[in-house]
């Protein structure tokens, strides 16, 4: 390959927020009119080399090559401009407008200097949309369309200003699977028509079938380029993964006793209001003392999963059980004390309240329990000391009782979160994405937690989409697709091929 | 009472409002809930007394009018957008500084509390009666109306293109709708907003100096009466769409002429000044149930499948 | 111990700034207009101070501001933006008032809490409008409270105006409700109404329901990140209802201690805009309880002493409104130039 062929090449990226590195070393080389996947799992560093080449963070070392000219992106206006078109997996489009409004949206084409020529617009937008064999309606509002049409107009937004290289950040988690294929398609049509794109991603299956060249992140380097041709998954993955992951682990697995069901879901079923099922039929059991890992992509209705189960939203169809009980339509105070702990995905939205104080966070859902209030009155100096033995207890830093929780690291928030679920002593801890936004101390006191937990006789119903997460802590491994339980595999039973391919929402193999 | 008068009676009645409400729509498409109508109108008002009054020239009132109520709309912009203050409290705040400036002025510097009520205040332009005298019945009832009126009713059309058809109206409208959308496709919100209040002080200046220059010449602390509140419920019950705003504020317009004359029915004016109120709350709740009902979750039918 | 003043300190600043910024603009303007802007301006904040009158005056000015501003923090508290809190001072103002002169044939003892409590409970329907709708509906409560305002205000005008007028008096009032049941006058302060200590009771009260109670806490839990109070097991959405019933009500109070303490009927315009005042104090506030007393008392001693300061130089009592303007034009500005989006 001649200098010539690269339209964009990265030395040496790097770069930190704070005092947490989240690229350390990256080299890149992409060439004109291919098709090429950077690899890698949640957390690896994928976004933050995406926000790099798209103007929105500097790199703190390296550089950066496009045709030839060492280029700073400043912003990204800037990005644009170069040539460099990103299409987030956050859209970027105004629903009440048509999808040609949309394209040339703050740029449209004038009649008479101050009207917009919509007839123009309309033509052009049809003229690209014709191009690329998109299959949209110019006219029609985007807040009609699907998920799929959304993406492309996206796509058509950032080729209507000729992006020479296109970026596409994990353009395939909102999709389902039949949009998933359209992308592809959609993708090789922009390959064929001369387009370079750059496509991000963690799903192996994609890899396979959209890329010319695949580069490895891990830990923010790059580990491995390959012509995607040469290479199998089993082969990316290694990459991906690396070995050092499955050395966290547990390694108190036989002496736990597995106990009864503590937590039994019957055919739960979900749906949204257009009748789309989020949740299809859903049926397991948690039994005590076992860590049940449900893994699957992100939105294939593991959110809803834990919604349900910890009483916020609601089932159309089947039971809930704890132990014995059927807590359908409980209240969350009532599973709260048939022994429900919870951590939910997303400590900001469900888990804290970032302006009250660390002692309120910790203490909310416990006072009763924990015996904080008297004659009716919540006693400080019982609050405080409660606080306090929390913050040693979980090791969360640079917090008093009356810090306000929002000044904490997202790791001691976490342990914030734990530690107030963890305080009722759970039977049935329900913990979601544990990990995600921690650094490696932090995950690992998580991880110590949560097996200690089951150790104790608690049921675990651990929601990841980390799949090393998973295969580290379960005693059994669920695995979610399209809101369907595909399969409950033993941990003994359970590799990475199996569960890949029911995560693909591929049947398992009669074997 | 004919028809022609009924019609003049809402024309006049619905000029400010239809004003107000379009001032209103105007930033509410820029997704800023402007309470700050009234004061911008009353201030408008006043200055339009002052000025006419003290220059002679009705040209002179007018022009002065308007640019006070955007020098307030600015003032709202500058402290929301650029010292990020809250815009409801700002915008109340701009409310009570406009009256009580005014009524501070009228103290300090006319020594009449009361209000202002120049001796000698010039026209301004209104269509002459008889001109129209060969159109039947909508005819004679725009005779003898404002030029503000006339105004008024070319504003819907123009703010309906200045929404829709043109790159600016898109921007703006793009800016209130989603801002990281927006913000992406390289428009610079701020100004968007700065640029709807500006408008929204034009239309404001209108609705005020219609009210003090049409008819009556005097100024009065209060003399808004909460139509700049009418234009407001006008657009929130229109859902911000010209046409239905224009719609509802006429129709309140119409209540507003029909009330004095709805007493010989008993039925206080008070319960007639209280619709638009009314039907703001209620066209609001009845769009956020509909939506409500769209969202909940289908029924399972086929549970054994 | 300093750095918890350090930090009382830095909470306050912005309203601080807001309130110095005001009062100089003020003093220019002041200026401008006496020779004597000292005692001009000694007038407007202290002459409350001058006599016992003075002084119940005050109390008497300060206690519905104090009422309204409690009723916005327990709104704020639970994440509700009342503005609503004319509309509920006058709901509770008039019901008392009919209650009162519709039961003048009964017992004091009996009509005395009837009143008192149908004004709360008026108040309390008016909050709880507004709180519903944006809770179960997602409705903006920006709008209901602003119209309802004006909603009560016209029924309120009607009432006055044609049902309960009191035809030999000028203007738009009612027949006085019964002396049997007027509210004492304070200790020590003849001419001051007994409500001022229900206000401050019901500070200190407000502070220790808000930040020393389990309720309080899932209030301000509901209030901060809804959500979060949910997934602990707190019946957010009822709090947060709960609150606004909370908030009408004492806005309610605050109408009906007015009128069995102080103008013993109702008067259409009774109110120089509390509502929005009370809110500026509660905001200036921060929207803590004590607070919210403290600016209620800061803006009672501005509202009254704008009279004296027109009666000892010429300055028009006016300014006071116009300064009002500025103060809540100014309130929820940052003088520091706000970070731009990260």
């Amino acid at each position: 390959m001649t200098d010539r062929d690269i339209i964009l090449s990265l030395g040496g990226i790097a770069k930190s927020f704070g005092e947490k590195p989240a690229l350390v070393h990256v080299n890149l080389d992409v060439a004109r009119g291919e098709v090429h996947v950077i690899c890698g799992e949640n957390g690896a560093g994928k976004s933050t080399l995406m926000n790099i080449l798209a103007g929105i963070h500097q790199p703190s070392a390296g550089s950066l090559v496009l045709n030839g000219r060492t280029v700073t992106i400043a912003d990204p206006i800037a990005a644009s401009r170069l040539g460099i078109g990103m299409v987030h997996q956050h859209f970027t489009l105004v629903p009440s407008m048509t999808v040609a409004e949309n394209i040339f949206l703050g740029r449209q084409p004038r009649r008479f200097a101050i009207l917009s020529d919509g007839q123009a617009m309309v033509e052009r937008a049809a003229e690209l949309i014709a191009r690329y064999n998109f299959r949209l309606d110019p006219e029609a509002p985007v807040r009609t369309l699907s998920v799929g049409q959304r993406q492309r107009v996206e796509i058509l937004k950032a080729l209507a200003f000729d992006a020479e290289l296109l970026i596409l950040d994990e353009p395939t988690a909102v999709l389902t699977p039949p949009e998933v294929d359209e992308l592809i398609g959609v993708v090789d049509g922009l390959r064929s028509k001369g387009r370079t794109v750059l496509f991000i991603t963690h799903k192996l299956r994609e890899v396979k079938a959209v890329s010319d060249r695949v580069t490895v992140i891990r830990h923010g380097r790059s580990v491995s380029t390959h012509r995607t041709a040469d290479v199998t998954e089993a082969d990316i993955a290694r990459d991906m993964v690396g070995r050092d992951v499955f050395l966290v682990g547990r390694k108190s697995g036989g002496m736990r006793v597995i106990g009864d069901a503590v937590l039994a879901l019957d055919r739960v079923t979900m749906t949204n209001h257009a009748g789309r099922r989020l949740l299809d039929r859903v049926s397991f059991e948690v039994r005590a003392g076992e860590v049940f890992g449900i893994a699957g992509v992100d939105g294939n209705g593991q959110t809803e999963l834990a919604e349900a189960v910890a009483g916020l939203m609601p089932v159309q169809a089947g039971t809930i059980r704890f132990g014995e009980r059927d807590m359908t339509v409980a209240s969350v105070p009532a599973r709260q004390a048939a022994g429900l702990g919870y951590v939910p995905e997303d400590r900001l939205d469900r888990g804290l309240s970032v302006t009250m104080s660390v002692a309120e966070n910790v203490a909310a859902a416990n006072y009763g329990r924990a015996g904080l209030v008297r004659n009716g009155l919540v006693s400080q100096s019982r609050l405080a000391t409660f606080a306090d033995d929390k913050i040693r207890e979980f090791d969360v830093r640079g917090a008093q009782p009356a810090t306000p929780a929002g000044w904490l690291s997202g790791g001691n928030m976490q342990k914030l979160v734990i530690a107030r679920e963890l305080e009722r002593q759970p039977s049935l801890l329900l913990i979601c994405q544990p990990t995600r936004g921690l650094d490696i101390g932090a995950s690992e006191f998580v991880y110590k937690r949560i097996l200690d937990a089951a150790d104790r006789g608690a049921g675990v119903l651990l929601i990841s989409s980390e799949l090393s997460e998973i295969f580290a802590l379960s005693d059994r491994i669920g695995v979610m697709y399209s809101g369907r339980l595909m399969g409950v595999l033993d941990r003994a039973d359970a590799d990475e091929g199996r569960v890949g391919v029911l995560m693909n929402g591929g049947a398992e193999q009669a074997a | 009472m004919t028809l022609t008068a009924l019609l003049a009676s809402v024309l006049e009645q619905s000029t400010p409002i239809l004003l107000a409400a379009l001032a209103a729509m105007i930033t509410l498409r820029a997704n800023i809930l402007n309470v700050a109508v009234e004061g911008m109108m009353l201030a408008a008002a006043f200055t339009a007394i002052a000025v006419g009054g003290w220059s002679g020239s009705a040209l002179q009132g007018f022009l002065a009018a308007i640019v006070v109520a955007i020098l307030f709309s600015q003032l709202l912009a500058l402290l929301t957008l650029r010292f990020s203050a809250d815009f409801i409290v700002a915008g109340l705040g701009i409310n009570l500084l406009a009256a009580g400036g005014t009524l501070f002025i009228l103290e300090r510097y006319y020594n009449s509390p009361g209000g202002l009520r120049p001796i000698a205040f010039p026209e301004i332009w209104h269509i002459p009666v008889g001109s129209l005298s060969r159109i039947p019945v909508i005819g004679p009832a725009f005779e003898d109306q404002s030029i503000i009126v006339l105004i008024a009713i070319l504003a819907v059309p123009l703010s309906y293109v200045f929404l829709y058809h043109t790159p600016l109206g898109s921007n703006l409208r793009a800016a209130g709708e989603d801002e990281h959308a927006a913000r992406s496709a390289g428009i610079r919100i701020e100004r968007m907003k700065a640029l709807s209040l500006a408008i929204s002080g034009l239309l404001a200046g209108l609705a005020g100096a219609q009210l003090a220059m049409d008819k009556l010449h005097f100024f009065l602390p209060d003399m808004t009466s909460g139509r700049g509140f009418i234009g407001l419920a006008a657009t929130l019950f229109g859902g911000g769409l010209p046409w239905m705003t224009t719609a509802a504020a006429v129709l309140f317009g119409f209540f507003g002429a029909l009330g004095d004359r709805l007493q010989v029915f008993a039925i206080p004016s008070q319960f007639v000044l209280m619709l638009p109120y009314l039907a703001a709350i209620l066209g609001l709740t009845f769009a956020r149930w509909r939506i409500h009902l769209r969202n909940r979750p289908a029924k399972v039918t086929d549970e054994s499948a | 111990m300093t750095a918890s003043l350090l930090d009382v300190l830095r909470a306050i600043r912005a309203p601080v700034a807001a309130i110095l910024l005001t009062l100089a603009i003020g003093f220019l303007l002041v200026a401008s207009i006496t020779d004597e802007p000292v005692r001009a301006y000694r007038d407007l904040l202290f002459a409350n101070f001058d006599s016992l009158s003075n002084f119940a005056l005050f109390l008497n000015r300060a206690t519905p501001l104090t009422l309204i501003a409690l009723g916005v923090v327990f709104a704020f508290r639970a994440g509700i933006f009342n503005v609503g809190g004319e509309g509920q001072l006058y709901a509770g103002a008039i019901t008392t008032t009919v209650i009162g002169i519709a039961g003048a044939s009964m017992p004091a003892i009996v009509l005395f809490p009837l009143a008192l409590l149908g004004g709360i409970a008026a108040g309390a329907v008016v909050g709880w409008v507004p709180g519903v709708l944006k809770v179960r509906l997602a409705v903006d409560e920006v709008v209901t409270t602003l119209m309802l305002n004006i909603i009560v205000l016209l029924i309120t005008s009607w009432l006055a105006n044609q049902v309960i007028r009191d035809t030999t008096a000028y203007g738009a009032v009612s027949w006085m409700v019964p002396e049997t049941i007027w509210l004492p006058p304070m200790p020590l302060v003849p001419r001051a109404t007994s409500g001022f200590l229900v206000a401050v009771v019901l500070a200190f009260a407000s502070w220790v329901v808000l930040f020393r109670t389990r309720w309080g806490a899932e209030v301000r839990a509901a209030g901060t990140n809804l959500r979060f109070a949910e997934a602990t097991g707190v019946p957010a959405a009822r709090r947060v209802i709960t609150a606004m019933v909370v908030a009408g009500g004492l806005a309610g109070l605050a109408g009906s201690l007015y009128v069995l303490g102080v103008g013993h009927r109702f008067e259409q315009n009774f109110s120089p805009a509390y509502g929005l005042v009370g809110l500026t104090c509660a905001l200036l506030a921060r929207t803590h309880p004590i607070g919210a007393l403290a600016t209620a008392l800061f803006y009672a001693m501005m509202l009254n002493g704008a009279a004296y300061m027109q009666i000892s130089t010429d300055v028009p009592r006016s300014l006071v409104n116009l300064l009002t303007g500025l103060l809540v034009l100014l309130m929820t500005a940052r003088l520091v130039r706000a970070a731009r989006h990260a």
